[in-house]
């Protein structure tokens, strides 16, 4: 979005996957997996966690390189998806946030940051950022929290002190509401 | 064509990620054979994208690299990637999750799922589950074997150094919200059989993990000290 140079460049670079170019996945890996990593490690909190949804991430890109198209939005979204996907499938397939609690306390805390931060660097021109900040303050955080830390209902709950039943009514007139922003 | 304000919020809370496991895999069938809601998922992907795409970068450990062409040479060769029947690929896909570091602990656990195979398949006493627990940098530190009648075998592969006044504590995960249930301490790595015999064996937790405890164990009855080594059960074997 921000360069249309550099989606040109990677979508060059899934074709050549596509097309069995170790090069090229070597080259994808270098430029794209430091963010893909941040992406799954805001979720999955653990380094030895997100490292995995990072390579399962990498090794599914490999295998369906070729069903990228331009439509599924640019490159590097459909890769974030991918990861971002992996990252929530492994949360939630594993209850481990009892684990991240009390098990490994040492790992990750000093590198996790405030969700507002991801909000705070869209550009001002995004539709997005227009369309949140048209959203009640406590609704707006709901939704954030969830897309960043990919919380569960029953998490998000949990965090905000606010009954379950509460949240999810609340995340779903918010994306109503945004939807009815965004078009 | 237009989606029901239902599905619509539906995708939206698939892409948000508030929806639990079995929520999540039903709205990822329905992408696979409805194209309309399939494309409300994009559509919402597409909103979001920016949350993403300003994330700042954190460097990957070296050894992730490698672990990944290793995946993907692996595949081309045609070893089954998904969960099959055989025994070494299952373990394989249970201990991926765990496997912190490089291919030295992924093949001593390919190893030992083979070596555990043979010993598995002469037995009279078969394991109901089967933890391979690995180091934090890999290797394979122990074989956790779980039996029908309730107890559970552990068997170190390696010493480990204990200082003075600290004890190994063994822990199991069962629910979330009982958390770590500890199931033995002990001075020094040994084999040891365990009996959980109390617990209902479907509690019996498929994730095993061995935690440094002051002496007597730990003082909360939650894991306190460094993980030592932890591995995920693989099931029914």
């Amino acid at each position: 979005m921000k360069d249309d140079h550099v989606g040109t460049e990677l979508a060059d670079c899934l074709r050549d996957i596509a097309r069995g170019r170790a090069d090229a996945f070597r080259r994808l890996y270098e430029a794209e997996a430091g963010r893909m990593l941040g992406i799954a490690l805001r979720i999955l909190k653990r380094r030895a966690l997100a490292e995995e949804a990072v390579h399962d991430a990498f090794v599914s890109i490999w295998n369906h390189a070729a069903t990228y198209e331009s439509r599924l939005g640019s490159p590097r979204g459909w890769m974030h998806t991918i990861v971002r996907n992996r990252a929530l499938n492994i949360l939630r397939g594993e209850s481990r946030t009892e684990l991240t609690d009390t098990l490994e306390p040492l790992d990750i805390a000093s590198e996790a940051e405030n969700p507002e931060e991801a909000v705070s660097r869209l550009s001002d021109s995004e539709a997005l950022k227009h369309c949140l900040d048209r959203l009640e303050p406590a609704p707006r955080h709901a939704v954030v929290l969830a897309y960043v830390e990919g919380l569960s209902h029953g998490e998000i709950a949990e965090r905000l002190r606010i009954p379950l039943g509460t949240i999810k009514s609340r995340i779903r007139r918010s994306l109503l509401a945004l939807k009815e922003c965004l078009g | 064509m237009s989606l029901s304000r239902d599905d619509m919020a539906l995708a939206g809370e698939f892409v948000l990620g508030v929806l639990d496991r079995a929520e999540r895999a039903s709205v990822e069938r329905r992408i696979q054979r409805d194209p309309a809601f399939a494309a409300a998922v994009a559509d919402w992907q597409r909103h979001f994208a920016g949350l993403d795409a300003t994330t700042p970068g954190v460097t990957p450990s070296p050894e992730l690299w490698s672990r990944i062409e290793a995946s993907r040479l692996a595949q081309r060769s045609g070893r089954p990637a998904t969960r099959g029947e055989p025994l070494l690929s299952r373990l394989w896909n249970s201990l991926r999750l765990w496997r912190p570091a490089g291919l030295a602990g992924t093949l001593a656990a390919l190893v030992l799922g083979f070596a555990l195979l043979m010993r598995i398949s002469a037995g009279p006493e078969t394991p109901q589950l089967v933890a391979v627990l690995s180091a934090p940098d890999g290797r394979a530190a122990a074989v956790v074997n779980a039996y029908a009648n309730g107890t559970v075998q552990l068997i170190p592969l390696d010493t480990i150094p204990v200082p003075d006044g600290r004890v190994l504590e063994v822990w199991t995960l069962q629910t979330r919200e009982q958390g770590p249930v500890s199931l033995a301490r002990m001075d020094k790595a040994r084999t040891i059989r365990l009996d959980l015999r109390g617990l209902s064996p479907a509690q019996v937790g498929h994730l095993f993990e061995i935690t440094l405890e002051p002496q007597g164990g730990s003082p909360t009855g939650k894991p306190t000290g460094p993980v030592l080594m932890k591995g995920l059960a693989a099931t029914r074997l």
